[in-house]
């Protein structure tokens, strides 16, 4: 196949490190696939979902908020500054919620059922909302990405329709996107009495969102920023500098609903009760919001790359954080209170760091192979 | 059980005491907590131990194992100092007024013994527990009760030293506990108020076991609580068929209906019927037993049939007898075993090697024997006794066969509950693989052996070759093919074997036919002209207007007085009688005593139709038919006793004839707190002989501090005795995987040892690991003003299943060989051990 | 077979006597079979209900003054009136029937196990190491009953802990047995409000929050805490399509203009 980047090393020693997880990764599948749960994960009654659902899940999720953010800006909005990395964060999203899927698909008990909500309708589950959403958004993403793949084999005419449709098709992403990032939170709305108040309240779903919204733009910066690091592509710090005015406004957001829910809920004084939620609750906000809107105060951080890649490690640490401390940490007290208690085996780990490995592969070889971003003179 | 289960529903007050009736006779507490729930009633526990019975209590009092008879004593005193007994009842229905010997002592005034004792022979010689006689033979009265040599004067002497603080210095209830329990019972003396109590092994497995009950009888008389509807002394029974098989002569002493076995003294038939016809002078006195010689006849005539002649006795010496003195009870058995007496044994639907008391030992004396044949659904640690622990296959010379047998669901036949209620069951499922009904067994045994018999002949086959053994169709070869236990069920019923006709009619009445069933004891002749197998039994398969009954079949829910008798649901003996002694329930003018409450009342307006005089019982079957005592031809109401009452004064056991608190053979404390007799002094102790050498195996520690604590043993509802039919169950095991001990926090905290934690209980016989159940449902005792430690264990596990050992072994390793005075039953629920942390 | 109206199950804690026949009762109904254990302490065993155990006693011990208190708390799914689980089921696998039992269909189930998280008294619970698992959980012996036969566990009940009757007969009984004893009950039946009410209430002489209760149920439905979220989904729909749709109006215009300019 014909390389869009030749000057991209295929076979470097970190991604035949990746590939070498990912293979481990899949043999685990398919023992999982034939023992079952139990014999791969430490799940159990009391702990029924855990790292998958809560990183590979909720977090990979949240980490493809970035595709329809930037699809939205550039195609609604307008915001032709960020059109050169319209393509790669779709193409991040399409990754990400493949992966979710694949994910879900693994988690669930019975994966050959996976289809069953597209025929079995019961609108009053936020399950079925979110495998609705799943389908048709991933299903949107391709389409969004689908004129890399049309070019690529010389299909202009393909591409060319899709990009006659895009903008219906963006708003549409926007649409099941915003409902989707609400609806995992949503999906907890139903362990009152379960998950800590520090995590539940009726907003779980609006502050899902509002952080799916500040991981999905830093995590833009951050591909941006790798990709340039590893990939050679020259980012431009004008589009960084945006995405962290971006972080710091849904930051900022960010920080006064969750201090507002905080006020309302357990109380102000209850975060520094030095109970394992409080530290957990204080850690997630101190790292992935007040650091960040902090450090994206100053001009001066907004406009250099490594502060603003320090800064996009912050954010997307923490709300992985508070996706893990809504799943597992947060209703860990009263989960364990018979005696149960969960830590992943080191196979749950590999098969996280078996999807990871497969998004950064993928990526790399959809940026060699395919024009993910638009060729600029310098590089040829 | 005097009365029977649904009757519990009808107490006010339930005393639980020495049984644990939630776990192990669930049904029973359905009627304890509708007498709860309906009448107000309340219920009592004493137990060592806070049990699953004590939870649903109104009030629960703890007590050592083994002190029930100073519990109980005190209860006496303090009924007699309260004035709370029915005098009325107790003056006309017991033996209270009667007058005593005045040569007899109590062990008020012999400091623990009655007078009589002879520590040589350690026997009692009964001639001073009599009563003094009139000149026409019948005992003296004082029925104003104030004659000192008057029981109820005695009674009070025995028993002045109970006070409370005596009492709750040997059982270590907190004071008071112990007068909350005897007000409230004590409230059933009034006629309006009924007391029952129910007992089970808590009471009997005790070298003091008899008397425990004895202690409650006089009680429950003194209360007027005696075959009154809702009281009563009741046997919880055990094993689902124990009623019926000790009804059937199971035990070595007894055959069917509780008649005697003969011992070789008793040459002849006659000499017999002397020996055991209790006869009476008294007038007023039924004296029922005076029967005895028709129904031995009529079970002669049944075992023997055609054979079973006038002349030959009824083939009365056809019969095996006792030795003069022996005594062929469990721990007898295999202490003769252990010492090599034996060639051959059949564990026949049991499992010694956990069951047994003192196992260790029994394991030995297994592997004493030539051959032993295990008759059991599964095989088992007796069994599989030679590969157990501490066995060397190679050593054990013992051939060991195992016959299948099949469960009680595959088969039919009858099945006798505590309330002496037959109820006949069908089969309903085929047996698996070989197994066969044990009477089938029994069928190829028996006619094995009697084909041995004729082939070689033998000693003794008179027995053999004239027993009946008429159950079924048999092949050329004159074998029974299969038993039909309906025909053993008409055999024990009873035949006709002539015409009988009522006498004393003019002209004489035809009562019934040759070859009849039976329609009841009633008509059981002692001329060889009735065949019963079981005299009590006599109408359980009866036959009316031609037509052929079982009545145990019958499942009629319909309860005509509405006091929950139930008489068309199968059948109870005597005559589908519920409730025993139910005259006492009368004023001696036939009216019940509660109103509100008649198990049977005297009706003087109807005729009766049998004697064509005015007066009838209505209610339960009466205990017999005669008027109640003021009427014209008046009965006293405890017809099985000579004296017509019932006995306060009960000259017949071998330790005294009242009951006597006595510390268990091994106990916390150096001396008997209530006297200077230690232990009961009529316990067979086996290792007093003089110039005997004592096995380790019958070694006793009591008061060594090697062993401290006192235990006990008892079940939970999850398993079934030696866990034989739970263990392979895996969702009993799930419930109770393991053998466990009982230990209250504070011998925790003491020793380290925390629930969950895997400690090794021992005594001066045994040691066995149990994992520890630490709770605030047992308390350390103040005992003579130390501190005692109780613990108590279930003995449902044994080292052969689980498979794993997981389980673990029998707390029988632990338990002694040492029984009641009068029974025997091994003392499995007091003895000492020690716990320690593994 | 007449009588179609819900069912319901009062248990009656001062009752139960601890003896665990329903326990086994409903292994054998429901041919389960059984997870190794091992004598812990307690006498409850298995210590939680699992996909082979669907109903278990919980054994309490309690101390009122030096005088034990031990209670048994019969411990199953409550078939609650609005079922969380079904209500958190994608594929409608669990579903409150017409007759009570809240019921499970294999055939729909996914095994995503929102219902486990779903469920506020930790009853669904799954085969973990199977490769085909299953939720289980009590299924009210839907299948007996749907026939009129009594569930496995109230049939051998020796003392009628368990008061079986249609729902309003059930209330009704738990309300008499209250006020017609005083002092016997704590003056609360558990289920009457809890998660919005459940087909199976307790009452019990022992306060409920020393037996394991939750008492912090709320009295609302369950399925209203995520149904408050769904209902407003059309709204955000448009909201989100029109405020797209109107901010690329304007910026198309912008950017025409740009091109104008
Ligand atoms: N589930 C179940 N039921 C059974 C059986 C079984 O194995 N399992 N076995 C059946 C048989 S064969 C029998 S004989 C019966 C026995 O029935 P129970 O006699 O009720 O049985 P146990 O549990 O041996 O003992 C009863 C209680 O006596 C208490 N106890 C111990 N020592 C003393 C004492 O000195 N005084 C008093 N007052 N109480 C004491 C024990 O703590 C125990 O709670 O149960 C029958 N029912
Ligand atoms: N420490 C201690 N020891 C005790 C007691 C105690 O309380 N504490 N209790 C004592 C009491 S009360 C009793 S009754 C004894 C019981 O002692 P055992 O009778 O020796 O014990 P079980 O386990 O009941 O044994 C009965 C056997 O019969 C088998 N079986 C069941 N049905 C049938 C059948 O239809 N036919 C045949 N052939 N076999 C069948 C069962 O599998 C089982 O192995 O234990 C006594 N031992
Ligand atoms: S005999 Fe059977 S029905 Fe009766 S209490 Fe025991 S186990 Fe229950
Ligand atoms: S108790 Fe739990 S599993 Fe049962 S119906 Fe209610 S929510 Fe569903
Ligand atoms: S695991 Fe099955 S039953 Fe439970 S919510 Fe998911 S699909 Fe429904
Ligand atoms: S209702 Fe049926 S399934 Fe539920 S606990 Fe009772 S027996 Fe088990
Ligand atoms: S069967 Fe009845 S009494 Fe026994 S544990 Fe179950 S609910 Fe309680
Ligand atoms: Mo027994």
């Amino acid at each position: 196949m014909k390389s869009e980047h030749e000057e991209i090393k295929m076979w470097t020693p970190t991604t035949a490190f990746l590939v070498l997880i990912m293979i481990f990764g899949l043999v685990i599948m398919v023992y999982r696939l034939f023992k079952g749960l139990g014999a791969v994960t430490n799940l159990s009654d009391r702990f029924p979902w855990g790292l998958w659902i809560g990183v590979d899940v909720l977090g990979g999720v949240a980490m493809a908020a970035g595709g329809f953010l930037i699809a939205g800006a550039v195609y609604i909005l307008n915001m032709k500054k960020y059109r050169p990395i319209v393509r790669a964060a779709i193409l991040n999203a399409f990754f990400g919620y493949l992966l979710a899927a694949t994910a879900i698909t693994l988690d669930i008990g019975l994966p050959w059922n996976i289809w069953h909500p597209i025929v079995m309708w019961q609108i009053h589950s936020v399950m079925w909302v979110v495998a609705i959403h799943v389908v048709l958004y991933t299903s949107t993403l391709a389409t969004e990405s689908s004129p890399i793949f049309f070019e690529k084999f010389g299909m202009e005419k393909a591409a060319g329709f899709i990009h006659k449709i895009i903008v219906p098709v963006v708003l549409f992403g926007v649409l099941l996107s915003t409902l989707h990032q609400s609806s995992l939170g949503a999906v907890y709305l139903i362990a009152a009495r379960k998950l800590s108040p520090f995590w539940y309240n009726s907003q779980v779903p609006t502050l899902f969102l509002i952080s799916a919204v500040m991981m999905g733009l830093s995590m833009v910066s951050f591909e941006t920023v790798l990709s340039e690091k590893y990939l050679g592509h020259k980012a431009d710090i004008g589009i960084l500098s945006g995405l962290a005015r971006g972080t710091l406004i849904t930051g900022v957001i960010l920080f006064i609903a969750k201090i507002w829910f905080l006020f309302s809920g357990p109380g102000i004084p209850a975060a520094f009760n030095g109970t394992m939620e409080a530290n957990m609750y204080l850690l997630e906000m101190i790292v992935g919001v007040v650091l960040p809107i902090i450090l994206l105060s100053m001009k001066n951080v907004r406009e250099n790359m490594k502060s603003i890649f320090f800064v996009d490690i912050l954010v997307i640490s923490g709300v992985l954080l508070n996706r893990l401390n809504v799943s597992i940490l947060g209703v860990y007290r009263d989960q364990a209170s018979t005696g149960f208690s969960y830590f992943p085996t080191w196979m749950e780990f590999v098969v996280t760091f078996a999807f990871i490995a497969f998004a950064i592969i993928g990526f790399k070889v959809s940026v060699k192979y395919l024009r993910v971003f638009p060729k600029t003179e310098a590089q040829h | 059980m005097t009365n029977h289960w649904a009757d519990l529903r009808n107490a006010d007050v339930v005393l639980v005491m020495g049984a644990n009736p939630a776990e192990n006779h669930p049904i029973s507490m359905k009627w304890i907590q509708r007498a709860k729930e309906q009448r107000g009633a309340k219920l009592i526990v004493v137990d060592p131990r806070f049990t699953r019975t004590a939870a649903k209590a109104d009030l629960y009092a703890p007590m050592r194992s083994g002190t029930d008879i100073a519990f109980l004593g005190g209860m006496i005193k303090f009924i007699l100092d309260n004035n709370m007994y029915f005098r009325d009842y107790i003056v006309n229905y017991t033996n209270a007024p009667f007058l005593v010997n005045p040569d007899f002592k109590t062990c008020t005034d012999l400091d623990g013994l009655f007078s009589g004792y002879d520590p040589k022979t350690r026997k009692y010689d009964k001639k001073t527990w009599t009563f003094q006689l009139d000149a026409n033979g019948v005992p003296k009265q004082d029925r104003t009760l104030k004659d000192p040599h008057c029981v109820f004067q005695l009674l009070k002497r025995q028993y002045s030293r109970y006070t409370p603080g005596k009492v709750s210095e040997i059982t270590g209830t907190p004071g008071d506990v112990l007068l909350q329990v005897y007000r409230l019972y004590a409230t059933t003396g009034v006629p309006n108020k009924v007391g029952t109590e129910c007992y089970a092994m808590g009471w009997t497995q005790h070298t003091i076991g008899t008397q425990n009950i004895r202690a409650m009888t006089i009680i429950q008389m003194l209360l007027g609580n005696m075959g009154m509807a809702g009281g009563g002394v009741n046997a919880l029974r055990g094993e689902s068929n124990v009623q019926g098989s000790t009804d059937h002569g199971l035990l070595f002493n007894t055959l069917p209906g509780y008649l005697a076995t003969p011992t070789a003294s008793w040459t002849d038939l006659a000499t017999y019927n002397d020996k055991n016809t209790p006869k009476t002078k008294e007038a007023k006195s039924v004296n029922w037993w005076s029967n005895k010689p028709k129904y031995m006849v009529s079970y002669l005539k049944a075992i023997y049939g055609a054979k079973a002649t006038k002349d030959n006795d009824f083939g009365y010496n056809w019969l095996p007898k006792l030795d003069e003195g022996q005594n062929c009870s469990w721990l007898f058995l295999f202490d003769q075993m252990f010492k090599g007496k034996f060639e051959g044994f059949f564990a026949w639907g049991q499992n010694p090697a956990c069951s047994g008391s003192n196992a260790g030992k029994v394991r030995k004396a297994l592997s004493k024997l030539k051959w032993m044949v295990d008759v059991n659904l599964f095989d088992n640690e007796t069994g599989s006794f030679w590969r157990g622990p501490g066995m060397n296959p190679k050593d054990v010379q013992t051939e060991v066969f195992m016959l299948p047998a099949c469960f009680s669901v595959e088969k039919e036949g009858s099945i006798t509950n505590s309330g002496r209620l037959a109820q006949w069951r069908y089969k309903a499922i085929e047996p698996i693989g070989q197994s066969k009904p044990d009477s089938d067994i029994m069928n190829e045994l028996f006619f094995r052996v009697k084909k041995l018999y004729q082939k070689q002949g033998g000693k003794f086959p008179e027995p053999i070759f004239n027993l009946t053994w008429d159950y079924g169709e048999k092949d050329a070869e004159g074998k029974v093919k299969e038993v039909n236990t309906h025909k053993i069920a008409m055999e024990i019923n009873g035949y006709h074997l002539e015409d009988l006709y009522d006498k004393k009619a003019v002209p004489p009445k035809l009562i019934a036919k040759k070859g009849d069933l039976c329609a009841s004891f009633v008509n059981l002749q002692d001329d060889g002209t009735t065949s019963c197998g079981n005299w009590i039994y006599s109408q359980s398969y009866t036959q009316k207007d031609g037509k052929i009954i079982n009545m145990m079949a019958r499942r009629d829910k319909s309860d005509p007085t509405g006091m929950g008798f139930f008489p068309g649901w199968a059948w109870a003996w005597p005559v589908n009688r519920k409730i025993i002694y139910n005259r006492c329930s009368v004023d001696p003018e036939g009216r019940p005593w509660d109103q509100k409450r008649p198990v049977i009342k005297w009706d003087a307006t109807k005729i009766n139709p049998a004697t064509n005089k005015p007066g009838v019982w209505v209610g339960d079957v009466p205990d017999g038919p005669a008027p109640p005592l003021a009427a014209e031809g008046g009965k006293l109401p405890f017809i099985m006793k000579p004296d017509g009452v019932g006995s306060i004064f009960g000259p017949g056991l071998a330790d005294g004839p009242f009951p006597e608190h006595y510390e268990p053979l091994e106990c916390p404390i150096q001396e008997n707190p209530m006297s200077k007799q230690y232990n009961s002094p009529t316990i067979k102790l086996w290792y007093t002989k003089e110039g005997q050498k004592i096995a380790p195996e019958d070694i006793f520690a009591s008061c060594d501090v090697r062993y401290p604590f006192v235990a006990t043993t008892y079940r939970v509802s999850e398993h079934w005795q030696t866990g034989v039919l739970t263990r392979h169950e895996p969702w009993q095991l799930e419930m109770v995987p393991q053998v466990f001990i009982e230990i209250s926090k504070e011998l925790a905290a003491e020793k380290g040892i925390k629930s969950g934690d895997k400690v090794m209980v021992s005594s001066a016989r045994g040691n066995l690991w149990a994992k520890a159940v630490v709770t605030g449902r047992l308390k350390p005792f103040k005992i003579a003003g130390n501190t005692v430690h109780q613990v108590g264990m279930p003995w449902h596990f044994g080292w052969q299943w689980p498979a794993d050992g997981s389980g673990g072994e029998s707390a029988n390793l632990l338990t002694p060989t040492i029984g009641d005075s009068n029974t025997m039953i091994p003392e499995t629920k007091a003895f000492m051990v020690n716990v320690e942390k593994m | 077979m007449a009588d179609t109206k819900p069912k319901g199950v009062l248990v009656d804690l001062t009752r139960c006597i601890g003896c665990r026949g329903c326990q086994v009762a409903c292994k054998e109904w429901n041919e389960r079979s059984v997870k190794k254990t091992v004598m812990y302490g307690n006498f409850t065993n298995p210590p939680e209900l699992n996909s082979e155990c669907y109903t278990n006693i919980r054994y309490i011990e309690q101390d009122n003054g030096g005088v034990p208190v031990w209670s048994f708390v019969k411990n199953q799914c409550l078939h609650c009136k609005n079922p969380a689980c079904a209500s958190v089921c994608p594929v409608e696998a669990l579903k409150k029937t017409e007759a009570g039992p809240v019921t499970y269909n294999f055939e729909r189930c996914i095994g995503c196990r929102y219902c486990m998280l779903a469920c506020p008294f930790y009853i669904p619970k799954y085969e973990w190491e199977k490769a085909v698992p299953w939720v289980r959980k009590c299924t009210f012996c839907s299948e007996r009953v749907a026939n009129g036969l009594v569930p496995a566990c109230i049939k051998v009940c020796p003392t009628q802990t368990m008061y079986y009757s249609d729902f309003d007969g059930v209330r009704a009984e738990a309300e008499r047995r209250i006020s017609q004893n005083p002092g016997k009950y704590v003056s609360h039946i558990y289920g009457k409000e809890e998660a919005g009410g459940t087909s199976w209430i307790y009452i019990s002489g022992v306060p409920f929050e020393t037996l394991g209760f939750n008492m912090a149920i709320p009295a609302q439905p369950y399925p209203d805490l995520t149904w408050a979220y769904i209902k407003k989904i059309p709204a955000v729909i448009g909201v989100v399509i029109a405020a797209g749709a109107v901010s690329w109006a304007i910026t198309r215009r912008n950017k025409n203009m740009d091109k104008e300019e």
